[in-house]
C-alpha cells in the first residue's frame, strides 16, 4: 500500500475520524478542468479522490457519469491524458488519487505498462469494477512492485465467506456499494442492507467505505455511522455540470463544507 | 479459496469480468446448470418442449435449384428459419426458461437486435407467465418494428435504449444494469453465445441440438458427413450451434460470415474476428471491435442482429486455433443472397442467414461436384421486409 495514503486510512480510523472521497470523471466538464478541480478538493478537506477513466460502456454506471464519460470522451481525453492530470496533480499536492475505470481501456494499454506508468504518475489505487480478484490476482506482484493498491469490492449480496476472503486479499480500504444497482441511484438503505452494514461493521478488519448514491450530508451521516468514510460521485458531477465555470470555486467548496 | 480460480475459459478467451454484484447470480446459474445438465427429466422435458413447442427436429432441406444455379457441390440448407418465432433464437429460450423456473425467477430480461431473441423470450415468458422486459435499441426499434409490435402483443415492455449507438451493444450494457439493480428476482436470458461465463457454455449447450440434427439427418439421406458448414457470425449462437457436434470431424471445415457491412476495409462494418482484436467487453475476454484507446468502436451492418462489436469467447478460441475459419461479406452481397434465394428456392431468408448463403458465391467454384455443402439458415425473413422493399424491390424497380 503507498505510505501516504496508508498513513491517512491509519490515523482517520484511529481518531475516529470519517473519511470523503469524491469522484469526478477525468475530462469532464471540459478536458482541462480536471486539475484544478482536484486541487480545490484537496483544498477543502477531500481526503481522496477516485479519478474516473472514461469508457465508452460503462457497465456498471447509471445516468449521470455515463454521461459524463461520454463527453468526456468527446472531449478527446485519453488514458494517458488521466495518468497525466494525476502528474500535474502531484506537483502540487499529495492527496491520494485512486483510478476508477473498466478494464478494456487497461488492458489495451497493457497492464504491465498501466501499473508502471500509473507509479511513475503517483497513482496511489485503483477500482476496476469488473476485474474481480479470479482475474485480478494473477497481477498482484506487478502492483506491490508498483506500489498500487487494488481496491476491493462488496455489495449488499455478497456471500459472508466471500467478505471475509476479500477482507483477507485486501491491502487498502474495501468499497462496499450501498445497493445492488449502479451508481446514482437514488436508493435508501432498507432494513436488511442496515443489518449488512452492522455486520461489516462488525466483522472487517480493514477500513471500508460506501459508495452509490450518497448525495450530501444527510447520507454521510447515515452511512458513518456504521462505515469509515464515504464516496460521492454523481452528485458531485451533477454539481460540475450545472455549474458554470466561473462560480465552480465557490459551488466546490460550498458543496464539501455542506457535507461533512 | 474455492471460487479464486480462474474459470468459464475457451483457450484464453471467455473468464468472468463482472461486478461482484453479479457474482452471486452468476454462481447460482452455474450451480443450477451443472444440476440440471445431467439429469434426465430435465434432459426430457428440454427435448421436449423443443419438439411440441418449437417444432423440432428442423428440415434440413436438399436445395436443388441453388445446387443448379452454381453447379458444384450439393448445398444442403438446415432450416432453423421454420422454428416456432422464425430462427434458432428459441432453443435458448426454451432452455434457459426452464433454468429461470428452476431458480425460481419471477422476472425475465433479454437484450435484442434484430429482435428474434427479443421475440423468443417473451414468447417463452409470457407461457411460463413471468414478467418480461426486453431491451433495445432505438435504432434497431426503427429498423425491426414487425418485431416490437410482436413482443408488446405477447405481454413484454419493450424498453428503448437511447444511449451510446442505440443499437445491440447498448441494449446489452442497459439489460446488464438492470440485472445488477434486479439480481435477486430476475434471469436475464442473454441471446447469444456471449457475456461472462457460464452463459457462452450454456446457450451453446442448448443451441447444439441444430448440430446434433443435422449431423444425424446429413448421415441418413447422403450416409457421410458434410464437407463445408457455413453459418453466420454476430455473436455467433447459431454457428456454434451448428458448429458444435462437428468439431471433432477434421475432414468437415467449418465457416463463420461476418458482417462486412459497407465493406471490410471500409469503418463500416461488425467483422469482429477479420477486423478487431483481444479486449475485454460485456464480463468476456475476447475478440471486439475498439480503438487504440480501448473505447468500444460503433459496428456497422444493414443486419441488426450482427451489429455487435464483440464475438462470443468460444468463436475467438476457434479462430485462433484456426478449426473454424472465418470471413465476411457485405450488405450488398447478402441482400443479393435474399434475392436469390427468394426467386429460386421460396425462401426468404433473415438478413443474418443471408450473409452465410452470400459466401457460396465464395466457396462454391472451390468444391467438387460429390461434396456437400450445408448452409445454416438459421431465421427467417420477415422481420426483414420493410429492409427487402427498400433495398431490393424498389431498387429493382428503379432500374427499370
Amino acid at each position: 500500500m503507498s505510505k501516504i495514503f496508508n498513513q491517512i486510512l491509519t490515523s482517520k480510523k484511529q481518531q475516529n475520524e470519517k473519511y470523503l472521497s469524491i469522484f469526478l470523471t477525468a475530462g469532464f466538464p471540459e478536458k482541462d478542468d480536471t486539475v484544478d478541480i482536484i486541487l480545490q478538493l484537496a483544498e477543502n478537506g477531500v481526503d481522496f479522490i477516485e479519478l474516473g477513466i472514461p469508457f465508452s460502456d460503462p457497465i456498471a454506471d447509471g445516468p449521470v457519469i455515463q454521461k459524463a464519460s461520454d463527453k468526456a470522451l468527446t472531449n478527446g481525453i485519453r488514458l494517458k491524458d488521466v495518468l497525466n492530470i494525476v502528474k500535474k496533480v502531484r506537483e502540487s499536492s499529495d492527496i491520494p488519487v485512486i483510478l476508477m475505470g473498466y478494464l478494456n481501456p487497461i488492458h489495451t494499454m497493457g497492464i504491465e505498462m498501466f501499473l508502471n506508468n500509473a507509479k511513475e504518475a503517483g497513482v496511489d489505487g485503483l477500482i476496476i469494477p469488473d476485474w474481480p480478484y479470479e482475474e485480478s490476482h494473477l497481477y498482484l506482484e506487478q502492483m506491490q512492485r508498483a506500489d498500487i493498491d487494488l481496491i476491493h469490492l462488496i455489495a449488499p449480496n455478497t456471500p459472508k465467506t466471500r467478505i471475509r476472503e476479500i477482507d483477507t486479499i485486501s491491502t487498502s480500504f474495501i468499497y462496499c456499494v450501498a445497493y445492488t444497482g449502479v451508481t446514482g441511484q437514488d436508493n435508501r438503505p432498507t432494513r436488511r442492507t442496515t443489518e449488512f452494514f452492522k455486520y461489516l461493521n462488525q466483522t472487517l478488519k480493514h477500513p471500508w467505505i460506501i459508495g452509490f448514491g450518497v448525495n450530501n450530508h444527510r447520507d454521510f451521516q447515515l452511512y458513518t455511522q456504521y462505515s469509515d468514510g464515504v464516496i460521492i460521485g454523481s452528485a458531485f458531477i451533477q454539481l460540475l455540470e450545472t455549474t458554470p465555470a466561473s462560480a465552480r470555486i465557490a459551488a466546490i467548496r460550498s458543496f464539501i463544507r455542506g457535507v461533512k | 479459496m474455492t471460487r479464486f480460480n480462474k474459470i468459464g475459459y475457451f483457450g484464453e478467451y471467455g473468464g468472468q469480468f463482472i461486478p461482484e454484484i453479479l457474482r452471486p447470480a452468476l454462481i447460482e446459474l452455474e450451480d443450477a446448470y451443472n444440476k440440471l445438465k445431467d439429469d434426465p427429466q430435465f434432459q426430457q422435458k428440454f427435448k421436449e418442449e423443443l419438439h411440441d413447442y418449437a417444432g423440432r427436429p428442423t428440415a434440413l432441406y436438399f436445395a436443388e435449384n441453388l445446387t443448379k444455379h452454381f453447379q458444384k457441390a450439393k448445398i444442403y440448407l438446415k432450416r432453423e428459419d421454420l422454428n416456432h418465432t422464425g430462427a434458432h433464437k428459441i432453443n435458448n429460450a426454451i432452455g434457459q426458461i426452464l433454468l429461470a423456473q428452476y431458480m425460481n425467477k419471477k422476472r425475465i430480461i433479454a437484450e435484442t437486435g434484430a429482435g428474434q431473441h427479443g421475440v423468443a423470450t417473451a414468447t417463452v415468458a409470457a407461457r411460463a407467465g413471468l414478467e418480461c422486459c426486453i431491451y433495445m435499441g432505438a435504432e434497431d426499434i426503427e429498423r425491426q418494428h414487425p418485431n416490437v409490435q410482436r413482443m408488446r402483443l405477447l405481454g413484454a415492455e419493450v424498453k428503448p435504449v437511447h444511449s451510446g449507438t442505440a443499437t445491440l451493444k447498448d441494449a446489452t450494457n442497459e439489460a446488464m444494469r438492470d440485472w445488477l439493480a434486479n439480481v435477486k428476482t430476475t434471469h436475464y436470458i442473454i441471446g447469444s453465445v456471449v457475456g461472462p461465463h457460464p452463459f457462452p457454455m450454456i446457450v451453446r449447450d442448448f443451441q447444439k441440438i441444430i448440430g446434433e440434427e443435422t449431423r444425424a439427418q446429413i448421415q441418413k439421406k447422403e450416409n457421410h458427413l458434410p464437407d463445408y458448414i457455413l453459418a453466420c457470425v454476430g455473436g455467433g449462437s447459431n454457428a456454434i450451434g451448428i458448429f458444435h457436434p462437428f468439431l471433432e470431424d477434421a475432414e468437415v471445415k467449418l465457416i463463420g460470415v461476418e458482417a462486412a457491412g459497407l465493406g471490410i476495409d471500409s469503418h463500416q462494418h461488425a467483422a469482429t474476428l477479420g477486423r478487431g482484436s483481444c479486449g475485454i467487453f460485456h464480463g468476456m475476454k475476447t475478440y471486439i471491435l475498439q480503438n487504440a484507446d480501448g473505447q468500444i468502436q460503433l459496428p456497422y451492418s444493414l443486419s441488426a442482429g450482427l451489429d455487435y462489436p464483440g464475438v462470443g469467447p468460444e468463436h475467438s478460441y476457434l479462430f485462433n486455433s484456426k478449426r473454424v475459419e472465418y470471413n465476411s461479406v457485405t450488405d450488398q452481397e447478402a441482400l443479393n443472397a435474399v434475392a436469390l434465394l427468394s426467386r429460386i428456392e421460396g425462401i426468404i431468408p433473415a438478413l443474418e442467414s443471408a450473409h452465410a448463403l452470400a459466401y457460396l458465391n465464395y466457396l462454391m467454384p472451390k468444391t467438387q461436384k460429390e461434396e456437400i455443402v450445408i448452409v445454416n439458415l438459421s431465421g427467417r425473413g420477415d422481420k426483414d421486409m420493410d429492409i427487402y422493399i427498400t433495398h431490393i424491390c424498389e431498387a429493382e424497380k428503379n432500374k427499370q
